[in-house]
């Protein structure tokens, strides 16, 4: 009896969480075909008809196909690259002692803490100094300085928990510290890398303020987010509010069904990354 | 560098870095060389003296009026005048946020249209001669009155607009009309005649009320400046224009002034009897789509509405202008007066690569085809006169242009400490919400402001501005 | 030396990359942060600590420390309550089935869906839920309201709701990654400590709190912390969603909002770089309090 009771409402807890979340991204969708009037009309109205013009005009003018394919360009670089550096250098931060080991570390983590864009005018100089503004050699540069100390951080705390002995005997075989990082201990750690790599995608792919202070030139360049912000000041103006749902849904769309296709990844990539 | 940044550095304890740093950023780029470029020798056909093979990039403010006039009215011409020169066009919603570091930098584009939220603060640009002196501009032949100057084209007080400490180094390109907006085909359909009084005013609020019709709304999310122009310019016509000029002169006791404490006490009584809180989380546009769905009766806006409105525009509805109803008996100013202001800020930058490029390029603006079709894209009157004739101009702007005329001379100045000192105005912001919604009292909001504006006035890094007129 | 050789080489791009890109900017902004700097001129003129008298003096700057303070105590509270509560039901809560403790029917499903707000961006989460709060009937949740025959509720716009309002929306971002999180921690708990429990008769409830919370202590701390870091941020949503960008009556602000009002609308990046000082220090004191407050004895088992 309390089994079956405990059981109606667990499911009943789970539904109505589920619902939530669910809930506002149909509506969105249901929008992205609605027109302004029905947009603000009964928010629980369905759409009149399929406006597809609608998808058209966001297309048009959010440029959504090319600025998707932007910052694909520029997240792949950009994680690799976190990962590739922050393993490197979370492995020598968390299992050798030297000199100014706990500042670096320290160095690292407390960068964690700092609002971005404090550092957004000097940073644009040092991009401009470096010959690499607006290009995406330089986004993808800053995305992984900026991904560092978080990467690192939890990197760091992954390395501290292997075991040692895997590593000496590699040593005792004669491989070196380099071998012994790429062939052994970084295939240990690859729950811990899969999980990171992960929120590295999502970090860097919901990245705002910084390609917009360092990609300030031609649209041609621009990433998603910039594409968004862009319709959604424009729908401002114009009040065309449709055509910003619609974005929003070409958006999402692939977001989510990448996330559908690879979720089983995904989680067990968490689940086997978080546990120490 | 100066050597007390080092210092600085010192004494934070990172004389290590002090070194490599002084390499970059803010400091560094004051050896830069900053070209003031010689101009082309002037003739009759080019009085501003323009290289005509020199590139000439312009900043657009693609906001309410978008960026395709510059592209194809004003650029067009630029480039028929000088086939040779390179155009760089850029259109952005973020002046500031894009342009700031460029200017640090040194490398300016040559034409800004400075608007929307996040514009550039014009004091220090002005304080760093970022700024073009536009005086060669006002005194060149105009293109569309070839036997005048540009000055003696335009409406009166565009030039005074222009100047920042007596010199004219911004030109205001459009005009607009800031009063209430209502629907004319409504109250033809209900036989309801448009308030004078502010007991008119209330009586009608009840009608509406009984429509399911609220008086009156302002949208509370993004544009409480809305409200706060209205509440401005209401006590203006309370009090006549010297209660603004003492606003933005920063004058002690200009908000606690009695005309600006009957407007506030007015307005936040018609929002308590005939209002919607609902309003207040809504912006422009979605409370400009409720207009368009007869839910609001009167909205404070400015002539462009119409033009923002049209893709949303029923048959049913048809824009009119009507000014603030008079508040007391004894208000300064008729109940005809309303507000004629000018707006969307272009500058030419000083340090750019083309200053002369940029002044010809404001002229061009200022010509017949310039002005006229940007008047038929946007639906904006320009600050040139007597270019209009034959335009088909929507309702919005007919019906301001009878209320100009019966206004006469009775118009209400444009309010200045909105680019002066900001701060004091988005404190505003807050503040005008504030009270609508009943939260302070209309004698808080005097004292809320006044104290703001004293603040500022005693706050030494920001630079003053006076008018008298 | 092999070994230092190797040491240097594996740190030498990491450290330049990041003294390059972030530490020296963020060490001009500090510098910055003593100025009167109004973000054109290439001069700084330096104006010793007279930023943070202005800050320390402004009631804004306080009222942003308070809501910081409400974020930081409600965030991560509810976050990992309902992350906890959602674990357990989708892991644990199902009993024991072939040998390993499962959840309650249809987890796999409830999985999927609630880490779904995770991968949208923040910018996106803001646009969507200024459609669900809308004031009117035509919000999601008002029109909802109002076909239940109550009034609307004005979401965003009453100040004593507005605050929370937008914690429900970092809550519903946030939880389904933390629902993950502690799952791999529950998972990883050994099943006959609960079977030997299950057996001595406890119930649920007593499982939960006796067993599965205080072998999970670890990665709860991990995500106190990281709930915490993001309550100092809160900048995305509340410039999107908040009336005023932190109103009503600066009810929502945060001190990044404060920080970017300053620099990019009244350009006092000297002022604003002071606020980002506090923010700075708030964070690092923070992470570290928290480290030590819940730092426990290991469970091994």
């Amino acid at each position: 009896m309390g089994r079956k009771l405990f059981g109606g409402v667990s499911q009943a807890v789970l539904a109505v969480w589920a619902l939530l979340i669910i809930a506002p991204l149909i509506w969105t969708l249901l929008a992205s075909f609605k027109s302004n009037g029905e947009i603000f009309g009964d928010a629980l109205q369905l759409p009149g008809e399929l406006r597809w013009d609608n998808w058209a005009r966001a297309w048009e003018r959010a440029n959504v196909g090319r600025y998707l394919l932007n910052t694909v360009i520029v997240v792949f670089f950009g994680v690799a690259g976190t990962m590739l550096l922050s393993s490197m250098a979370a492995y020598v931060l968390a299992r050798f002692r030297f000199p100014g080991n706990r500042l670096i570390y320290f160095l690292f983590v407390s960068g964690m803490a700092f609002p971005v864009f404090l550092a957004l005018v000097p940073l644009f100089f040092v991009v401009d100094g470096l010959g690499l503004l607006n290009t995406h050699v330089g986004l993808v540069l800053v995305y992984i300085a900026y991904s560092l100390p978080f990467t690192i951080f939890f990197l760091t705390s992954f390395f501290r928990g292997l075991p040692d002995a895997v590593a000496e005997a590699a040593m005792i075989d004669g491989a070196s510290y380099t071998r012994t990082f790429f062939q052994v201990m970084l295939p240990m750690a690859k729950p811990g890398m899969v999980s990171l790599t992960i929120f590295n995608v999502l970090g860097q792919w919901n990245q705002y303020l910084l390609p917009l202070v360092l990609l300030p030139g031609d649209k041609s360049n621009w990433v998603i987010t910039q594409g968004i912000a862009d319709i959604s000041t424009i729908a401002g103006y114009e009040a065309d509010w449709p055509a910003l749902f619609a974005a929003l849904s070409m958006t999402v769309l692939p977001v989510v069904v990448a996330y559908i296709v690879f979720q089983r990844h995904i989680q067990s990539g968490l689940t086997s990354g978080a546990v120490k | 560098m100066s050597p007390t940044r080092r210092d600085v550095l010192r004494g934070l304890g990172l004389a290590a870095l002090a070194t490599p740093l002084a390499a970059c950023v803010t400091t560094g780029r004051d050896t830069a060389p900053s070209p003031t470029p010689s101009a082309a020798a002037t003739s009759t056909n080019n009085p501003l003296g323009v290289d005509a093979t020199r590139r000439l990039e312009v900043v657009i403010f693609s906001g309410g009026n978008g960026d395709k006039y510059a592209v194809d009215l004003h650029e067009a011409a630029y480039r028929r005048a000088y086939p040779k020169a390179e155009i760089k066009h850029v259109a952005t919603q973020k002046v500031g946020t894009q342009l700031r570091p460029r200017f640090i930098a040194g490398d300016v584009p040559d034409v800004v249209n400075n608007s929307g939220p996040e514009a550039l603060d014009l004091q220090s640009l002005v304080q760093e001669g970022h700024l073009a002196d536009l005086t060669p501009l006002f005194e060149a032949p105009s293109l569309a009155f070839p036997d005048r100057k540009v000055k003696d084209t335009l409406v009166g007080g565009a030039y005074e607009n222009s100047l920042i400490d007596g010199v004219p180094r911004v030109l205001q390109y459009t005009v607009a009309h800031r009063a209430l907006w209502y629907n004319a085909k409504l109250f033809e359909a209900k036989g309801w005649t448009v308030p004078r009084t502010w007991a008119e005013f209330n009586a009608l609020g009840e009608e509406a009320k009984k429509a399911g019709i609220a008086l009156f709304a302002y949208p509370g999310q993004v544009g409480p400046f809305y409200q706060l122009w209205n509440l401005v310019y209401s006590a203006a016509k309370v009090g006549g224009n010297k209660v603004i000029i003492d606003i933005d002169n920063l004058a002690d006791g200009a908000w606690t002034a009695e005309p600006v404490r009957q407007a506030v006490a007015a307005w936040a009584q018609v929002q308590k009897d005939y209002g919607d809180k609902a309003y207040f989380g809504l912006d422009h546009t979605q409370t400009q789509v409720k207009h368009l769905q007869d839910k609001v009766l009167f909205y404070p806006c400015g002539s462009w509405l119409e033009n923002e409105m049209a893709k949303d525009k029923p048959d049913t509805f048809e824009y009119a202008i009507a000014p603030v109803p008079s508040i007391t008996a004894a208000d300064a100013l008729p109940y005809e007066a309303i507000m004629i202001g000018v707006s969307e800020a272009f500058f030419v930058a000083a340090k750019g690569k083309n200053p002369q490029g940029g002044l010809d390029y404001l002229r061009m603006m200022l010509s017949r085809e310039g002005a006229r079709g940007y008047t038929e894209m946007t639906k904006n009157l320009t600050i040139v006169n007597g270019l209009v004739d034959g335009l088909k101009l929507t309702s919005a702007v007919n019906s301001a242009a009878k209320a100009q005329e019966a206004a006469g001379k009775n118009t209400i100045t444009d309010a200045r400490f909105e680019t002066w000192y900001k701060e004091l105005f988005d404190h505003g912001q807050t503040q005008t919400n504030s009270v609508m919604a009943g939260r302070i009292t209309a004698d808080q909001f005097c004292e809320n402001m006044q104290k703001k504006a004293g603040e500022l006035k005693a706050d030494s890094s920001i630079a003053k501005q006076t008018r008298t007129v | 030396m092999r070994r230092h050789g190797f040491v240097a080489g594996f740190l030498l791009l990491p450290v330049v990359l990041y003294g390059v890109f972030v530490i020296s900017p963020y060490v001009q902004a500090f510098q910055i942060a003593l100025t009167d700097w109004r973000g054109v001129s290439a001069k700084l003129n330096f104006v010793g600590l007279d930023n943070f008298r202005r800050m320390f003096g402004n009631e804004t700057f306080w009222q942003a420390i308070r809501n910081h303070a409400v974020l930081l105590i409600a965030m991560p509270l509810v976050t990992v309550l309902l992350a906890l509560l959602f674990a357990y039901l989708l892991n644990v809560a199902g009993g024991s089935r072939g040998g390993t403790m499962t959840g309650v029917r249809g987890s796999g499903f409830y999985r999927v869906v609630f880490f779904l707000p995770q991968v949208l961006a923040v910018a996106v989460v803001g646009v969507l839920f200024k459609a669900v709060y809308r004031p009117d009937a035509s919000g999601v949740v008002n029109g909802a309201l109002v076909k239940l025959g109550m009034e609307p509720v004005g979401w965003l716009t009453d100040q004593r709701l507005a605050l929370w309002s937008i914690i429900a929306v970092m809550v519903w971002q946030a939880v389904g990654f933390y629902v993950v999180l502690f799952s791999a921690g529950m998972a990883a708990i050994p099943r006959d400590v609960f079977e030997a429990a299950a057996l001595d008769g406890a119930s649920r409830t007593r499982l939960f709190f006796s067993i599965t919370l205080p072998l999970l202590w670890d990665t709860v701390q991990v995500g106190w912390i990281y709930l915490g870091i993001a309550a100092f941020d809160g900048f995305a949503l509340v410039n999107v969603l908040s009336i005023e960008q932190g109103g009503p009556d600066g009810a929502t602000t945060v001190l990044a909002t404060e920080i970017y009002k300053n620099a990019f609308g009244y350009s006092r990046f000297g002022y604003a770089s002071a606020l980002g000082v506090a923010l700075f220090f708030l964070t690092l004191t923070f992470a570290a309090l928290t480290m030590r407050v819940t730092r426990r004895e290991r469970i091994v088992y």
